[in-house]
């Protein structure tokens, strides 16, 4: 199932959709968001994703993770 | 015969008891708005200008002889062919955004009209119609001339009329503002928050400018605009005195309401016509400087005046200062084939120029205008995808301006659940708003639902297409096509 999330990358002005299948990994959905504003910031190879404040664990699914529709995700690139 | 003083005050307090029909039935609530006075709470209401009829026809009738004969000097195409590029594009955004506003302006001043509780209110409100007519039809005439040269001034008249979610964004608003709020709501919220607090100053400082950059004609304009809200914004200030000694927390929270909503859509139209489509050597002062000294500092002596509160969220206000239209227009500038007027990309003076202005705040936005330069020197030239978004952008459930509260740090948005439905806001203050009045804006699609529904193409070309209502010739691009001087300075360009 297609779930829509509200991204939100630091460094980045706007929020961006990131539409993602629940069987994919929480670390795809961050990759997806830093593709997506790659326009305004330059991706990173590693970034954390959080949820109401908790780090999300990359290999997760979006279902594990309990994400559903339209609900709100922070990808934080990470430098190396 | 009685002479004008002896006839005008009875002219304009035409009031009486009504005796075959009830009063509640000449002004119902619904629709005069609450709290429901009886006429004796109002009958003081008062105005500084009291016009005449005839006055104001001969007035008017100067006036547009005024703007007649500068059109006829100085508004032909080659005039404004002679302006900056960038000062031509603010002008297609504050074309678009003003004159069906205008017009939305003419039906809340005739609701008052009819409405409102006083009878020098509603002559002053008949005033104030005429006079958003005159609004509507000036910019008209002035830009229509335009469109056989530059097909983007069409939006001019086309805007409102559209999908695109500029329109949708300004629709929002002004539907609420203008069409659907009772006389006393549209009384503080448009004459005195709106026209008061932010347009009738905005025209002084935006002829200002105008003067400068050379462009008479919208110099005129915003002149003869300015004189007509200058009076009917009046219409505000006795309103607002009569409900904040029958119902002060009313007042304090509609005060608080349109100051968030307007503050909103202006920061975006004039934010973005100061700080980055004025040419840099034609910059007075900031949109922040322009806004500290000519609204804030005017406004928060009204609000002490009265007794009221600053806005609850002003902290929030003062910090969305520093940096909320940066962020709209570095996002809007990565989607500016979503709009319907080109964009300027700020090179090293400018973004120096913007750091001295903005020192708290642009280290945090400049990171991205480096990124944009980069992707241009790597493009070249006309190449504008590879500096331009593709992914489906966020919407503000509230205002429905695109989520770019806060900072890159920290985006403000946040989601709450209602009535079983999930919604997002760009800012605090806007989910406020959603939530004292939620049956008034909670069916209300964005752009985001109307994709998710199937009611718009989620693939950008298309959505740009088939519900924006743009072309390829129209859309928005950069203003230079990538092409600024400052490009050639790369050291990598010049090795090769």
């Amino acid at each position: 199932m297609l779930v829509p999330l509200y991204g939100f990358l630091e460094g980045d002005t706007i929020g961006l959709v990131v539409l993602i299948h629940d069987h994919e990994t929480v670390g795809e959905a961050g990759k997806r968001l830093q593709q997506a504003a790659s326009v305004r910031v330059a991706p990173t190879a590693r970034a954390g994703v959080f949820h109401n404040g908790k780090r999300l664990d990359a290999d997760w699914t979006i279902g594990r993770a309990g994400l559903t529709a339209l609900e709100r995700i922070d990808v934080v690139p990470e430098v190396d | 015969m009685l002479k004008r003083d002896q006839w005008l005050p009875l002219a304009r307090k035409l009031d009486w008891d009504y005796s075959y029909v009830d009063v509640h039935d000449v002004f119902p609530d619904v629709v005069s708005g609450t709290p429901w006075l009886p006429h004796s709470d109002w009958k003081d209401w008062d105005e500084p200008y009291k016009t005449t009829y005839a006055e104001y026809v001969t007035n008017q009738h100067a006036k547009d002889a005024s703007v007649e004969a500068v059109r006829e000097a100085v508004g032909k195409i080659e005039d404004f062919q002679k302006l900056d590029p960038a000062w031509l594009n603010g002008l297609k955004l504050h074309a678009a955004t003003l004159p069906l506003a205008e017009f939305a302006a003419v039906i809340g001043n005739l609701r008052a009209a009819r409405f409102g509780r006083d009878s020098a209110w509603r002559t002053m409100a008949t005033f104030g119609a005429l006079d958003e007519l005159r609004h509507t039809q000036i910019p008209l005439l002035l830009m229509h001339d335009l469109v056989r040269w530059d097909e983007q001034f069409d939006w001019t008249h086309k805007f409102y009329h559209t999908n695109n979610w500029v329109a949708i964004a300004g629709r929002h608003m002004i539907d609420e503002l203008l069409l659907g709020s009772d006389p006393i709501e549209f009384a503080i919220a448009t004459n005195f928050v709106f026209e008061t607090g932010f347009t009738n100053l905005q025209f002084i400082g935006l002829a200002s400018i105008a003067h400068s950059v050379g462009d008479k004609m919208f110099e005129k304009m915003v002149q003869s605009i300015q004189t007509d809200e200058a009076r009917h914004a009046q219409i505000g200030l006795p309103v607002l005195r009569t409900l904040i000694k029958h119902d002060p927390e009313r007042a304090q929270q509609l005060v608080d309401k349109w100051f968030w909503r307007t503050w909103l859509f202006f920061a975006v139209v004039t934010g973005f016509s100061m700080d980055y489509l004025t040419p840099l050597e034609h910059r007075k002062q900031s949109f922040k400087e322009f806004m500290e000294e000519w609204v804030l500092d005017q406004f928060s002596k009204t609000l002490a005046q009265f007794g009221l509160r600053k806005p609850w969220y002003w902290d929030q206000f003062l910090s969305a200062l520093e940096i909320y239209h940066h962020m709209v227009y570095a996002s809007a500038y990565t989607y500016r084939a979503t709009v319907w007027f080109n964009m300027a990309l700020p090179g090293p003076a400018e973004r120096a120029w913007l750091k001295e202005k903005y020192p708290a705040t642009w280290h945090l936005v400049d990171p991205v205008w480096e990124r944009l330069t980069e992707r241009w020197k790597e493009s070249g030239p006309g190449v504008e995808w590879y500096s331009h978004g593709a992914t489906p952008v966020t919407f503000c459930d509230l205002c429905q301006i695109v989520l770019c509260g806060g900072s890159p740090l920290h985006n403000t948005a946040r989601t709450l659940e209602h009535g079983g439905r999930k919604y997002i806001f760009c800012s605090e203050p806007c989910a406020w708003i959603f939530l004292r009045e939620p049956e008034r804006y909670a069916n209300h699609k964005g752009v985001v639902q109307r994709i998710l529904a199937g009611e718009a193409p989620a693939n950008l070309l298309e959505l740009l297409r088939t519900y924006f209502g743009l072309t390829q010739d129209m859309w928005g691009k950069d203003i230079a096509g990538g092409a600024y001087p400052f490009m050639k300075e790369s050291p990598a360009l010049q090795e090769t």
